[in-house]
């Protein structure tokens, strides 16, 4: 009896230590006797917002474990994860743009292997009756099915005259018109969009070291007027579509999060078709989603991630759009409206010197 | 900047206690609630806002189903954002506060995955029917500017909660800030410190006649002293609550939405990421209960909103809906809302800093302390840290509760009679610090008898109270079977505001009785807090609602 209870004993203090050693995750994951799940690889790090149902999703995760591998992912801007000094030992990081890529490089991370994974454009999402009054006045255009904003110069300046929403023939809503984004010192999609009026009060140029400082007092404006600002694209996507047109009449995002959520709310598809618009800058700015390998293991995520099977699935169920060459992403297989097949008119983003100093102004409000 | 940065956030955080409980018995805050947990299975706790009680019987239903257990502590959003900022060494595995800028406020290491929005409800002004009819608020667009000069002109008496404690008179007083300051697209430190904006929000503040810690509360009170106010500023789901729960034949409050000064509480629940993966499974399934179409239902049969886009309820659902989401009561779902934009945080915090210093209706407190003899010791030692965090106004400032010039201090200590009756004066730190020094020198002694010093301290709030300039409120500390009777207390009391516009919280320690202490904060307009955990957030918490 006492030899038996020593062997318990033993068992105990093994399983204890098993539990400290490898983490409770595997623990789980034994006691949950899925013993597939235990052997595969587990991969940690950190991506944007908008990639966290996608790597969140039973699909891609089983496509995942085909290639011997777990993902175990935390939300965070793009801006900030790669800012932060501090590293909680993640395998690879996964913000929204190369710019991001760059900045890390700066702040002294080692990479061990970086590449663009998806494309999506920034849109504007807005509301039927916003966009209808947008056409009238000429900023927006629809054509093939698809809005498109033809005219951001004069929807920018409409905004910086802080013309209210009733002069463009929208009583219904109060106050002044605004655009609503992420906040740029954190979030991409608020980053991308600063940069996307700065080229645009540029002349439509790229802005460089020497031409920023022309528009950024303006960029700096327009920010300030926002007030908080979310940190993620995901929470700003989703309080749009809850609050509605009063609270959110037209936000900055990701052309995959429509995609995505229309999928995975199916029962809501009508209404979001029969309210919902997304508008297409022209021309707007790419965001390509690089994932930064900081190990090995990183390394397998990131040649997992750009198998022809996970980027087929990302374009059919989360709306991105191929980061492989030569690969056409046909909307017809998605049961959404308003998407163009291709996106033609896109401008290069700023240096990341440029963005630098873009986000470091509005850092500061 | 980082430092400042943190500096705003820890004001920020110490400023919002959260608000609203939507039972007759509100839970108070940091009190712990759960359900049986079943053996060797996973088990969830939450640390949320107190208006998501009502809603506890479907997180415990859902417990059950999956035989796991779940536990609530119900906290203000000081002590959750404070909560938050631990990081991965919080206590708790997901929190839902009131609002989502707690979470960006609080969650400084990023362990906050997947926060989603359960339900929201806007922030609105109602006042009784007959009024709104009168004013014609129920047949056009109101701004904040009509309703101040409804308030002046009419002598309305209303109620709100305190900006720097609970999260509706947080997100009204910005709200009517912004309206005040002439509507600018969003706060500036520039528009806090216009003499204009200030005058009016002082107007309107000090207009308030009776002041809460907690929104859930706040409609308790107005539903059992009924027809003594004529409305409140809270949560529309508050107002939803209130007239459904009015005796037959009562005049309901008619909601009034503020054109230019309009809030909206989110609710986002979030999981607190310490790398378990067994407790997170466990909370997506909540999550995602939570926000199936069966749950998103009752939930909003409850009042609130919450259809998955935008603000208004499914043209399906709304006959069924109407009891609640009454149009006779002037809730309006098809109503586009556009809240004021929220300003950064340096600005939130600088406001909420001047709301508690300047703005505000001063305070006139009273603390009624027992120093019997059997709080020789410990007791008397939580008692001296629970003045010292009220009085010292570095630690009071943490949480949101220092002083204003303008506010008056009273503490009467007792035993079987008045020990001794000390006043001060507004918020100079030495003035204050003097009367703590008094305080913390006194030595217990001799028996209980709280009615006789709480009466003391009524006839030495009388001529104040009576200026109508104050949140009075009297506080009274005991910790056990006290001598006299409510019928003592009433004698004396006889031509004060006692009970109406002067409310009595007692706050349970050591060897109280709770009926005790229960029925005379209840027959007095206000509550029992029970410090017997944490005497402290008792007494903190207690101080919120004046």
């Amino acid at each position: 009896m006492q030899k038996f209870l020593g062997l318990i004993i033993l068992l105990a203090v093994a399983a204890a230590t098993a539990f400290f050693m490898f983490g409770k995750d595997k623990v789980a994951s034994f006691s949950s006797g899925s013993a597939s799940t235990a052997n595969l690889t587990l991969v940690t790090g950190k991506a944007g917002s908008e990639k966290i149902n996608f790597l969140q999703s039973e699909n891609v995760q089983r496509l995942l474990a085909k290639q011997g591998l777990r993902v175990d992912v935390r939300k965070s801007g793009s801006v900030e994860m790669v800012l932060e000094t501090t590293s909680s030992g993640e395998d690879f990081l996964w913000p929204a743009s190369q710019v991001n890529v760059e900045f890390f490089k700066k702040t002294g991370g080692s990479i061990q292997q970086s590449a663009d994974v998806f494309n999506s454009p920034i849109v504007l999402y807005s509301w039927d009756i916003v966009t209808d009054a947008l056409i009238k006045a000429g900023i927006v255009q629809h054509r093939d099915g698809v809005n498109y904003i033809i005219d951001l110069p004069k929807l920018l300046t409409l905004i910086m005259e802080k013309r209210q929403w009733k002069e463009i023939n929208l009583p219904q809503l109060y106050g002044s018109m605004i655009i609503r984004t992420t906040d740029p010192s954190k979030s991409n999609s608020g980053s991308m969009f600063a940069a996307l009026i700065a080229n645009t009060l540029n002349g439509g140029e790229v802005v460089s070291t020497t031409s920023v400082s022309n528009v950024l007092p303006q960029v700096t404006d327009f920010y300030a007027r926002l007030g908080y600002m979310e940190a993620s694209s995901a929470v700003l996507f989703e309080k749009f579509l809850q609050q509605g047109v009063g609270a959110y009449p037209l936000i900055v995002g990701y052309e995959n999060q429509l995609v995505e959520y229309s999928l995975m709310h199916k029962e809501h598809l009508d209404l979001l078709k029969s309210k919902v618009r997304v508008l297409y800058p022209v021309p707007t700015v790419w965001a390509s989603h690089p994932l930064i390998a900081l190990n090995e293991k990183g390394k397998k995520l990131l040649t997992a991630l750009k198998s022809p099977e996970i980027q087929k699935l990302a374009w059919e169920e989360h709306g991105f759009r191929s980061g492989l060459l030569g690969v056409e992403n046909d909307p017809s297989v998605l049961d959404v409206v308003g998407l163009p097949k291709t996106i033609d008119a896109v401008m290069p983003m700023p240096s990341a010197a440029v963005m630098k100093e873009i986000t470091k102004q509005l850092s500061s409000l | 900047m980082k430092l400042f940065r943190l500096a705003a956030l820890i004001t920020v955080l110490a400023a919002f206690a959260l608000s609203g409980c939507d039972q007759n018995q509100a839970p108070q805050q940091g009190k712990k609630t759960s359900s049986l947990p079943p053996a060797n299975s996973t088990s969830l706790s939450i640390v949320s806002g107190s208006e998501n009680s009502t809603l506890e019987p479907l997180l415990q239903q859902f417990a059950r189903q999956q035989n796991i257990s779940i536990q609530i502590n119900y906290m203000g959003s000081v002590d959750i954002g404070l909560e938050l900022a631990k990081g991965t060494a919080s206590q708790f595995d997901a929190v839902w506060p009131a609002s989502s800028l707690w979470l960006s406020l609080g969650d400084k290491q990023g362990v906050i995955k997947n926060a989603k929005s359960i339900m929201r409800s806007p922030v609105v002004f109602a006042v009784r029917k007959s009024i709104a009819q009168k004013l014609g608020w129920d047949k056009k667009d109101v701004t904040v500017m009509e309703i101040l000069e409804a308030v002046e002109k009419e002598h309305l008496r209303f109620a709100m909660t305190s900006a720097t404690q609970s999260n509706s008179g947080t997100s009204a007083f910005l709200a009517f800030l912004n309206a005040f300051a002439g509507g600018p697209e969003v706060l500036t430190a520039e528009h806090l410190h216009d003499p204009a904006a200030a005058d009016k929000i002082k107007r309107f503040l000090r207009s308030v006649n009776r002041s809460s810690g907690s929104s859930g509360w706040l409609k308790d009170m107005l539903l059992k002293d009924y027809l003594y106010y004529d409305g409140m500023v809270n949560y529309e789901a508050m107002v939803i609550e209130f007239n459904r729960q009015l005796p037959p034949g009562q005049e309901p409050l008619y909601a009034v939405y503020p054109v230019d000064g309009i809030s909206i509480a989110d609710s986002p629940l979030g999981f607190i990421a310490k790398g378990d993966a067994t407790k997170e499974a466990a909370f997506t399934k909540l999550q995602d209960y939570l926000l199936s179409p069966t749950i998103q239902d009752s939930i909003q049969a409850q009042g609130r909103r919450t259809g998955l886009i935008s603000m208004d309820v499914d043209p399906a659902k709304s006959a069924a809906l109407r009891p609640v989401f009454n149009p006779d009561w002037g809730i309006d779902v098809s109503r586009i809302l556009t809240p004021i934009r929220l300003p950064a945080v340096p600005v939130v915090a600088d406001a909420l800093n001047l709301y508690q210093t300047a703005f505000r209706k001063p305070s006139l407190t009273a603390y009624v302390l027992d120093y019997s003899g059997s709080m020789a010791g410990k007791g008397v030692d939580q008692l001296r840290k629970a003045m010292r965090t009220l009085l010292d106004q570095r630690v009071a400032k943490e949480y949101m509760l220092q002083a204003s010039p303008e506010d008056v201090t009273i503490v009467v200590p007792f035993n079987s009679s008045v020990v001794t009756s000390l006043e001060a004066k507004g918020n100079d730190p030495q003035v204050l610090g003097d009367l703590l020094a008094k305080i913390e020198n006194l030595e217990p002694g001799g028996g209980t008898n709280m009615y006789v010093a709480a009466a003391e301290a009524v006839r030495k709030m009388q001529s104040y109270a009576e200026s109508g300039q104050y949140h009075a409120s009297v506080i009274v500390m005991s910790d056990g079977m006290s001598e006299g009777s409510m019928a003592q207390f009433n004698a004396t009391i006889a031509g004060t505001g006692m009970g109406k516009d002067i409310p009595l919280f007692t706050i349970l320690f050591g060897d109280a009785q709770p009926e005790q202490m229960k029925a005379f904060a209840e027959a007095m307009s206000g509550r029992m807090f029970d410090g017997r955990v944490d005497v402290v957030q008792a007494f903190r918490e207690a101080k919120g609602y004046n």
